[in-house]
């Protein structure tokens, strides 16, 4: 153990030589030190003054000449301070060279500049002559350290407040966004993540977790880790990861449930940006897992009939007194799977029948079996008034009006089905009535196509039959005519 | 009997029986090539047809861009007989055109458009142009998707003819596009405009064939009369035209029956043109030929003068007995039949093609 400190101790000595050595030679920082000015003392702790880079790197000249004309001599190289692109420009000499990278043997990802021109901070800043953002408006200048270094503001403890520097900043964003928010860092800190953030936490989600660092998209671009379709994955990437998660304790399945889930399927397969992502129920900036007694309201804000007629049915109570999650504890949370009657009802599958028994609770049972029924009555009409218009459609007949009803009696049934959260017979029954007369008169008026078709194809024949009977007859009665002429002639 | 009480009682007041003569001494040749002359018969049972059949659809029908799909959907679901009716006028239409067209070219063949008929050809033709304007502004009526497209489209080649075409195009529509003013003018050409002129010419067209008789084919013309074979008109004739008639119709019942026309979706202005889009069969082929002309050519614009090249073919067509001498000698002019037999092909191989497109 001494052994390997003492090495330690060696390298790290070693470097600071070789810093000191390269420092040495830099005339730059030599008089800039004197005069104790504030570049000159940040770059010394900087990442750049250890690998030995001198400041003419960026500012340009000559450093090693001790003669200020010279060193500072604009046929030599000097710029000054750099401004807009041009500081941005200066780091790429280096940061998208791989091969400049290699031989201060980074490990760094090159390509930064390049991905930061694509991304929304790349755009034109409101001068018309730079970006928005440069390399040092996240990363400061001359005491740039490592991001993995607590004291970089890009760290994970501090990215958070770097970010809020413009973006918490109203009258900075109205000037480029008027609509976007400005309050994501206190809605960060009223979040799971944003809570363990300020505890000193690095590992949870910050910003650039979600949001990526020099490729930041809008939430509008279809490339944007942030895209409502892309948004699982982006959740994903920490929560579906077992090792990650070990130490928070929490399930890691809930992207795997998500997917096979109806909510899944439409956002991801069917790319239904009306479906919801991760963040539709947890919040983004805010995110946390709906508490118990609000899960209706989160999940109302899209299913605002069904939450409503929940929140004023005999189960709100129920449900709160048990402390069971509202929609949750019979349609699931990130594996809702599309409704199907096989919930409603008191068979052994039927999520009513968890509580309901002809023993417990029993006027509950008795309306769950009559709303079953009822719903299956009404879904089985349809379907036969649905068959009927097509068979008649398909013999070529004329049912658009009954095609039109035949979407009242649809829209019933869906109704019906809103209404089953009212547990409520009398309400229930009503809508499934309307719903059960619609589809009898389309039912009706179908056949009565359906006959009318036949009833076509008999009067043709008849039809058929005499005027060929007709024809006959003039046939035989020309034959007959000419034979007389003939023989008159 | 009381038929022939009937028969007296009008014949008192109207001398029936010399009308009755008149077509008992009219002679109709017989000959290998007579069973054309039906055609003209056969089309003019069609019109009859059509002209019925559109005045019982005209008690319902309502010429405005919100109720015109309704309207017909009203008749084809809810008045009685509605769906027979409409679908008789629809396909009577096609029949009519097609009929029109071998009585116009079996015309043509025999050469029946000399001297002394030349005004009936005339006549004849310009009917048949009017045939074709009576499908293109009928086609409409409905205001469904195809309809309006297959206009957009059909006015759109009108509208490229220069100096005249735009104007045309505008007058046409009742604007610049196709709206609810193009169907109220289609309507109003479609029952008033085209029938009125139409009646005229076809008043002048029967009366002729009733004053000269049915043409002679070349060459019979010189025979010895003893030599050739006739047929009264009266009965004779006009009761193979009946029986002809009687299958016709029966024909037109089965094709409404098994093949009711259909009314496709309401047109959508703001929608866009869908796939496919084609014109009726016998604008067909000009259709087809003007997708097949390049862009341009040399410097003409190829649709301009794809028109260009069909309205003067249909002239030309047109006037035929003025420019073909040969045939008005009474000799046998091989050129035109030639001419005629591109038209026939090609005519078949451009509609086919469109059709398969």
């Amino acid at each position: 153990m001494r052994r390997f400190a003492l090495l330690g101790f060696v390298t790290f000595a070693a470097v600071l030589s070789f810093a000191g050595l390269a420092v040495a030679q830099d005339k730059c920082l030599t008089c800039h030190e004197t005069i104790e000015d504030k570049p000159s003392t940040l770059y010394k702790h900087d990442i750049h003054f250890l690998k030995g880079i001198s400041c003419a790197a960026c500012h340009g000249g000559d450093s090693k000449s001790e003669e200020i004309e010279e060193a500072m001599d604009p046929a030599k190289g000097y710029i000054g301070v750099p401004t807009g692109d041009a500081i941005s420009q200066r780091c790429a000499t280096c940061h998208s060279d791989p091969e400049k990278m290699k031989s201060y043997k980074s490990t760094l990802l090159t390509g930064q500049w390049e991905a930061l021109q694509e991304s929304v901070h790349g755009k034109l800043a409101i001068s018309g002559k730079e970006k928005i953002g440069q390399c040092t408006t996240c990363h400061g200048a001359h005491g740039i350290v490592s991001a993995k270094n607590p004291a970089s503001p890009v760290y994970p403890l501090k990215v958070v407040k770097t970010c809020a520097t413009c973006h918490a900043d109203a009258s900075f964003m109205r000037l480029y966004n008027p609509s976007l928010a400005v309050d994501q860092l206190d809605k960060y800190r009223t979040s799971v993540h944003g809570a363990r953030n300020a505890k000193g936490d690095a590992n949870v989600a910050e910003c650039a977790s979600c949001h990526g660092s020099h490729d930041i998209r809008p939430v509008k671009d279809a490339k944007s880790s942030v895209y409502p379709t892309n948004v699982p994955q982006t959740c994903a990437t920490c929560h579906s990861n077992t090792e990650y998660m070990k130490a928070y304790n929490i399930p890691t399945d809930q992207f795997e449930k998500f997917t096979t889930s109806v909510h899944g399927k439409a956002l991801l397969e069917k790319k239904d940006l009306g479906a919801p992502a991760c963040n539709s129920c947890h919040g983004n900036h805010g995110a946390v897992p709906p508490g118990i007694s609000s899960i209706s309201k989160v999940c109302g804000t899209c299913h605002a009939l069904n939450a409503d007629l929940f929140s004023t049915s005999p189960h709100k109570k129920a449900f709160d007194d048990r402390k069971l999650p509202e929609c949750e504890t019979c349609h699931s949370n990130h594996a809702i799977v599309a409704a199907t009657n096989e919930l409603l009802g008191v068979t052994k599958e039927a999520v009513c029948s968890r509580c309901h028994s002809s023993t417990e609770n029993i006027k509950g049972f008795a309306v769950a079996q009559t709303m079953r029924s009822l719903i299956e009555e009404l879904e089985t009409s349809v379907a036969h008034a649905s068959t009927l218009v097509d068979e008649a459609e398909q013999k070529g007949m004329e049912v658009g009006e009954a095609k039109f009803k035949l979407r009242d009696a649809r829209q019933a049934r869906l109704q019906s089905r809103t209404m089953v959260h009212s547990f409520d017979e009398e309400q229930f029954r009503e809508i499934v009535d309307k719903g059960l007369n619609t589809a009898t008169t389309v039912a009706g008026e179908a056949d009565e196509a359906i006959a009318e078709y036949f009833f076509r194809r008999i009067g043709l024949g008849i039809a058929t039959l005499i005027i060929t009977l007709l024809a006959f007859s003039l046939y035989w009665y020309i034959r007959r005519l000419e034979r007389h002429q003939s023989k008159a002639g | 009997m009381l038929w022939q009480k009937l028969y007296k009682w009008v014949d008192d007041r109207v001398q029936l029986r010399t009308l009755v003569e008149f077509l008992g001494k009219k002679y109709v040749p017989v000959h290998r090539h007579s069973v054309w002359y039906y055609f003209g018969g056969v089309s003019l049972f069609l019109f009859i047809i059509q002209v019925v059949t559109g005045i019982l659809l005209l008690l319902y029908y309502k010429g405005s861009e919100e109720l015109a799909f309704e309207s017909i959907q009203f008749i084809m679901a809810k008045v009685p007989f509605g769906w027979l009716i409409r679908s008789i006028h629809s396909w009577a239409a096609n029949l009519f055109i097609l009929t029109a067209m071998v009585h116009m070219f079996s015309v043509y063949f025999e050469k029946a458009y000399r001297k002394p008929r030349e005004i009936t050809w005339l006549t004849g033709m310009l009917m048949f142009f009017l045939a074709m304007g009576f499908g293109f502004s009928g086609y409409l009526l409905p205001w469904n998707e195809l309809a309006f497209f297959a206009t957009k489209v059909g006015t759109d080649i009108a509208g490229v003819i220069p100096v005249i075409g735009k104007p045309i195009m505008i007058f046409l529509r009742g604007g610049e596009d196709v709206t609810g003013a193009t169907l109220s003018r289609f309507f109003g050409f479609h029952v008033a405009v085209l029938p009125g002129i139409f009646t005229v010419l076809l008043g002048i067209h029967l009366l002729l064939v009733q004053r000269q008789g049915m043409s002679e084919p070349l060459g019979m013309e010189n025979s010895p009369p003893a030599e050739k074979k006739t047929m009264p008109f009266f009965p004779n004739f006009l009761l193979r035209d009946l029986l002809l008639w009687l299958i016709v119709l029966n024909l037109l019942a089965i094709l409404a029956v098994f093949f009711p026309w259909e009314l496709g979706v309401k047109a959508d202005p703001f929608a866009s043109a869908p796939a496919g889009i084609k014109p009726e069969w016998y604008f067909m082929f000009m259709f087809q030929t003007l997708k097949y002309i390049p862009a341009q050519i040399w410097v003409i614009d190829g649709e301009i003068l794809g028109v260009g090249v069909f309205s003067i073919a249909g002239l030309l067509w047109t006037l035929i007995p003025f420019w073909d001498k040969k045939s008005a000698r009474g000799e046998q002019n091989r050129f035109i039949n030639y001419i005629g037999l591109f038209a026939v092909i090609y005519i078949i191989i451009l509609t086919t093609l469109g059709w398969l497109s």
